[in-house]
């Protein structure tokens, strides 16, 4: 069973006005588990609209979501935030760390919300940042560490609360090829060593070009879905 | 002149806390003080505003430090306390977020503290002095102070006999239990002389104000309203002053100068002087001073003399003459009865409202907070405008102040309020958090500027006192205790008030939105 399950989606921004704007059209789509799905698209063809859909970030205007064995399609604002903190990990262009707060506290602010005992989260913490690679940065604040860094610290918060899937807007949008590169290794590596379900929006094809399948979306709907591409595990140290 | 002592005891008293005026309309036109007009008052009031507004921020800059330690102390006890077991630990780390907002921009979080603190004493000023008036105005039970003036001219000017028919209707139509202890010891007349040294040349250096009394009402505690007690005065001062009292009343020429008129007439005790009465015509008086009013408290610029000489001048004044000096039969101009309550006042006024006796010129009994109140009427559209106005107009003002501070750090902070919805956090704690942060500055605002407030009359007396400039009623100003919890409830309630809509903006942020314009 997929782990992700879209059925007839629709988004229409501003339904009551004369000229409703709709981003989905009775789209559907299936992600299976540990799976790495790039979404691409021209600018307008729905895929953040999809991706803010499926990470619980906006109400649908018809249409079925089911992530796991949640419809979060039928669920009010306040379900939604409590599910996403145990089923999303968001991945955002601009890394949007709390500028105040060190890599670590950035990296266990999810986890305050969850009802875990101190030794749990510094445990899940330290796991994170090990994965991604910083934990002797763990005290930095975002403004002393360079892009790809805080990307990293990023994608540690995402993935700290152990989610159902991971969820990234153009991730290596704002970091250099190098550091793109190395965001890029470790997305493929949390899906491969941690089975962890991937869902990528990106405009570059060659980041697309590391996902498994690359979904493409036009005017709101799926034109094209290739699946069982050659994934390629760039040799940079992560 | 013969008859002073070789050796006149110089006095100085330093009250605590120095009296309020008499009643100021009747002393108007004898040297007293000016009788301001509305027009006058309310640009006084305005220039002291401007004044105590510019001080307040002052206080304000200088409190900044204490503002941002008290918030650097809370934050290292909210880190201190990570640690402990959950749910503490968990809840100080999210509390210790708002700590850091409040740090992220110091300039705007300091301005708005600044404007906080600003309004807040501005507020609790007011309110200061509008309560205080309030409560001086206001009826008393218990033993109370009255008095009896002319009813309707302002100065009260009566005959010298309605002293004495006073002190006879309180001995014989009052019934016992109405009466005070000792009617000798509860009385008290005042007859205001207005005196230069120089008729010729009206000024300052030889223009003064006496009050013509018995010696004795000082020791029997009836000018304890002007300061003259044990308790203001410290038991070596009071007692230095009963000496004095015994001094004066061995020659009926013998009176006593404020110290600040003193340096402004350059006399000093033991000096002989001969002045002239502005108030009595043709009447000259050789007096001694043989002691000082204290500086800077209400009788600083005062004098007394003994009511004997002046009644002894307009006898002279009839044998010289031959006929009665023009003010004799209006030479008393205050008669103050210290009355053991409120009912035994209602009793006597009533008495005197009916007796025939005080028809010509009528008189009337009032109590003391009355007489204030009587002499506060004229203004108190401006006591109102000033509750009713101005200080609502206040609160509002700081709810803007702290909404649009707020409102600015929420909307620069958009992205992060839709990472934390993001991250799980529901919109009622994205909501809480922009609240406590507008809370916070409000609490310490309003604390810090009231407890300075609280404060402020008594350095102000203090400054005042050192440049030798005395303004009426603030030296008796005193703030009630309750401003001190007043002020960080209100800094509470603007908080609550001022962040409302900016924080239900916060946690209505549209996730989808925020990030589509970021993008």
């Amino acid at each position: 069973m997929a782990i992700v399950e879209v059925r007839d989606l629709c988004k229409t921004f501003n339904p009551e006005s004369p000229e409703p704007i709709r981003v989905l059209v009775d789209l559907n789509l299936d992600v299976e588990e540990g799976e790495f799905v790039a979404l691409m698209g021209p600018s307008g063809s729905g895929k953040t609209t999809l991706l803010n859909l499926i990470a619980g970030l906006d109400a649908t205007t018809s249409g079925r979501i089911r992530i796991g064995d949640q419809v979060i399609s039928d669920m009010s604002e306040s379900q939604l935030a409590r599910w996403r903190t145990r089923n999303v990990g968001f991945v955002f262009q601009f890394y949007n760390l709390l500028p105040v707060l060190t890599a670590y506290e950035n990296v266990e602010l999810p986890l305050l919300l969850l009802p875990m005992s101190k030794d749990e989260r510094r445990k899940q913490v330290n796991n994170a940042m090990e994965i991604v690679g910083l934990a002797d940065r763990m005290d930095h604040r975002p403004g002393m560490l360079s892009g790809g860094q805080c990307q990293r610290v990023g994608i540690a918060r995402a993935i700290v609360t152990d989610p159902t899937i991971v969820v990234c807007d153009e991730p290596t949008g704002a970091l250099d090829s190098k550091s793109a590169d190395n965001a890029l290794n470790l997305l493929n590596l949390l899906r491969s060593e941690l089975g962890k379900t991937i869902i990528m929006v990106t405009h570059d094809p060659t980041a697309a070009g590391r996902a498994q399948r690359i979904v493409h979306l036009e005017k709101g709907r799926v034109v094209d879905d290739v699946a069982d591409s050659p994934v390629r595990l760039e040799p940079a140290v992560v | 002149m013969g008859g002073f002592l070789p050796n006149p005891i110089p006095h100085t008293l330093n009250p605590q806390i120095p009296p309020m005026t008499p009643d100021a309309s009747a002393m108007a036109g004898f040297g007293g003080p000016p009788d301001f007009s509305l027009m006058q008052v309310a640009l006084y009031g305005f220039l002291f505003m401007i004044g105590i507004l510019m001080f307040l921020t002052f206080l304000a800059v200088l409190s900044l430090p204490v503002f941002f330690g008290a918030l650097s102390l809370m934050n290292l006890g909210l880190k201190g306390t990570n640690n402990l077991p959950d749910p503490v630990g968990k809840w100080s780390k999210l509390a210790g977020l708002v700590f850091r907002s409040l740090r992220r921009n110091l300039l705007r979080t300091a301005l708005t503290y600044i404007a906080l603190f600003v309004l807040t004493g501005m507020l609790t000023f007011i309110y200061g002095i509008v309560t205080f008036l309030g409560d001086f105005t206001a009826e008393k039970e218990g033993q109370q102070m009255v008095l009896l003036t002319e009813k309707f001219s302002i100065p009260s000017q009566m005959p010298p006999g309605y002293a004495r028919q006073l002190k006879d209707i309180i001995r014989d139509k009052l019934p016992k239990q109405y009466q005070p202890a000792d009617i000798d010891q509860s009385f008290m007349t005042w007859s205001f002389v207005g005196a230069t040294l120089d008729p010729t040349k009206f000024s300052p250096e030889n223009n003064f104000f006496l009050f013509a009394l018995d010696p004795d009402v000082i020791p029997s505690g009836m000018m304890s309203e002007q300061g003259l007690n044990k308790e203001d005065l410290g038991e070596e001062s009071w007692d230095d002053l009963l000496t004095l009292v015994d001094v004066v009343k061995q020659d009926i020429r013998y009176i006593i100068i404020g110290e600040d008129k003193l340096k402004v007439m350059n006399k000093r005790v033991g000096d002989e002087i001969k002045f002239t009465s502005t108030n009595y015509k043709d009447l000259e008086f050789e007096c001694k001073i043989v002691g000082s009013f204290p500086a800077g408290s209400r009788l600083g610029n005062g004098a007394a003399m003994q009511y004997r000489y002046l009644i002894a001048k307009l006898d002279d004044y009839l044998v010289r003459k031959r006929e009665p000096h023009p003010n004799a039969d209006r030479c008393l101009n205050l008669v103050w009865v210290r009355m053991p309550s409120k009912e035994a006042f209602e009793r006597l006024s009533a008495v005197v409202n009916q007796a025939e006796s005080f028809s010509a010129p009528a008189a009337k009994m009032e109590t003391f907070s009355a007489a204030v109140g009587s002499f506060l009427e004229p203004y108190k559209d401006i006591f109102w405008g000033m509750k009713f106005i101005i200080m609502p107009a206040i609160v509002c003002i700081m709810c803007l102040v702290i909404g649009i501070t707020i409102t600015i750090g929420v909307r620069e902070r958009r992205s992060e309020m839709a990472v934390l919805k993001v991250l799980g956090f529901q919109p009622r704690q994205v909501q809480a958090m922009v609240v406590s942060e507008s809370v916070l500055i409000g609490v310490y605002g309003g604390m810090l500027a009231t407890w300075s407030v609280y404060f402020l009359p008594l350095v102000i007396t203090k400054l005042t006192k050192a440049v030798g400039v005395k303004f009426a009623f603030f030296d008796s100003f005193k703030m009630s205790e309750w401003i001190l919890l007043y002020g960080p409830l209100l800094g509470i309630a603007v908080g609550l008030i001022g962040s409302f809509l900016p924080s239900r903006s916060a946690s209505k942020v549209k996730v989808s939105e925020v990030f589509a314009q970021v993008a």
